[in-house]
């Protein structure tokens, strides 16, 4: 679905590269999360598959990246938004109406679908997030949260092959980040949605994603599934990433010989590796 | 200003109207509010407002508006009583400053023809959609999408910047300026917060031209189609 070849880009105006060689093959139906510290590329790397980069954000493009057969760079922004749905980290910016309705609205009349077939994705979209009593109200009157989930409504609508998320729940509360990725997941499942996420919640990402990237000075240090990737805490660790503890505890138990079995990815297989510890 | 100038989700007569049947009739109020001289009737212009903002279920908002216009106002009677000199004088100041009938008229004229004008502009986009009014302009009036479109969202922001300034002016009150005092110094303190203003609303609008192109703006002019009439 998504075919990056040693892509590099440089911002114009700016003397370092936000992508160096990058090589990443996403499969459709994938969940991948991506990870990393501040300014290790990661935003650009979404911008690239959503053809902001090099379209609107302008600079030095080498390489190629290819969505759903399309190459990125031949193609415009709207034939890639066809298949690519993004939300962005500034929700409040994305925004392009005052009303709820009329968000999620302005890219199926842009899309010039049918009557009929606006009003059941419209309302299909609006139920799936769980905002459908929101309709009439005016976006200035919700909360942040409330917000992105108007926003994935409105890239929802168009029922993309693909979905970009920028940390989708920075502006969530925890109860409300675990609901937002359980949609999410739901997506990936049911529709086969490709789902590339950037997020900073490591332990919410171990739970619902299938791959971890991990992304460091503009290359993607590390991929795998996320037990390959929480196995290497030592390496996490020195890319910047906060391991989840359920990871960093298995590998001191590693280190110091008491434990050999596979590596826990949520708190459930971490009371199970303690009990097999203790036992 | 938060909830000011936004739109307010009802079923009223006012929210019912064509949008541009609306707008029509804002304007028609304004005209007539600068078109006669009698204070009787720009009076009772504003009572018609202020009535037509409870009909539309914005009664609380309106009055609001019509408290800061009446704030807003109250310099422009201060500056210009002093510039009208003809008719009777009423208070004789120093310096040959006098403050005369008809100065008097003038001046309380001009600042109820601001509140009479303003208030019926302000109920209209407190009871219309924008997306309803961006639509009625390209089907009715022939205005190509785009420039409907950047009308639109020139008048959402209104709010969106009110808001943006009174937070950058809520994070200079932190850091220990005192916002408070005359209208002067509230400028002079202002005018340096237009830069950081300015600086957010164009990465916000920039921000927001890319999520429109995301969502096929492109394609608006040639195949969009409306639920409008759903």
């Amino acid at each position: 679905m998504i075919t990056m070849r040693d892509l590099t880009f440089q911002y114009k105006g700016s003397s370092e590269n936000a992508l160096c060689g990058v090589q990443l093959t996403v499969e459709q139906g994938d969940f991948l999360g991506i990870i990393g510290a501040s300014g290790a590329g990661k935003s650009t790397l979404l911008s690239v598959i959503s053809g902001v980069v090099p379209h609107h954000n302008q600079g030095d493009f080498y390489g190629s990246c290819v969505v759903d057969g399309m190459d990125t760079v031949e193609v415009t922004m709207t034939d890639i938004s066809r298949v690519v749905g993004s939300v962005f980290q500034d929700i409040d910016g994305q925004m392009v109406s005052s009303v709820v309705e009329d968000e999620v609205l302005f890219a199926l009349e842009n899309f010039g679908f049918g009557k009929a077939e606006i009003e059941r994705r419209l309302s299909t979209a609006l139920e799936q997030v769980g905002i459908a009593h929101l309709r009439n109200r005016s976006l200035d009157s919700l909360s942040g949260g409330q917000k992105q989930k108007v926003a994935l409504a409105a890239v929802m609508a168009l029922q993309p092959k693909v979905l970009v998320l920028d940390e989708p729940t920075g502006e969530l509360d925890p109860a409300s980040s675990r609901q937002f990725y359980l949609l999410l997941r739901e997506l990936n499942r049911q529709n086969g949605t490709t789902v590339v996420v950037v997020e900073q919640k490591i332990m919410l990402l171990c739970e619902f994603a299938k791959r971890l990237a991990v992304m460091d000075g503009g290359k993607i240090a590390r991929i795998g599934t996320v037990r390959e990737m929480l196995a290497e805490t030592d390496v996490l660790e020195e890319l910047g990433v906060h391991c989840p503890r359920v990871a960093s505890l298995c590998t001191e138990l590693r280190r110091r010989g008491l434990y050999a079995g596979q590596t826990p990815i949520d708190v459930e297989e971490g009371v199970r590796m303690v009990r097999e510890v203790t036992a | 200003m938060k909830g000011i100038l936004q739109y307010v989700a009802g079923d009223t007569v006012l929210h019912r109207m064509n949008p541009l049947a609306k707008l029509a009739l804002a304007m028609a109020v304004c005209l007539c509010c600068f078109a006669t001289q009698s204070l009787l009737l720009v009076f009772g212009l504003i009572l018609l407002d202020v009535g037509m903002g409870y009909l539309g279920g914005v009664g609380r908002q309106t009055i609001k508006i019509l408290k800061g216009l009446v704030k807003f106002t109250a310099f422009f009677f201060v500056l210009q009583i002093f510039f009208v000199p003809d008719g009777r004088a009423l208070i004789s100041l120093p310096l040959g400053i006098r403050i005369t009938d008809q100065g008097l008229r003038f001046s309380l004229l001009l600042c109820m023809r601001i509140i009479g004008a303003t208030l019926p502009l302000t109920i209209v986009l407190m009871t219309t959609r924008l997306s309803a009014l961006t639509r009625e302009m390209v089907n009715r009036l022939h205005v190509p999408y785009r420039y409907a479109f950047a009308l639109t969202t020139a008048i959402r922001f209104i709010p969106i910047l009110s808001g943006e300034m009174a937070g950058i002016m809520e994070a200079q009150t932190a850091r220990g300026v005192e916002m408070d005092g005359n209208i002067f110094r509230k400028i002079r303190l202002m005018l340096p917060l237009c830069v950081p203003l300015l600086v957010s609303a164009v990465r916000r609008i920039e921000l927001s031209a890319v999520s429109a192109e995301l969502r096929g703006f492109h394609l608006a002019g040639k195949n969009r189609s409306g639920k409008g009439e759903l």
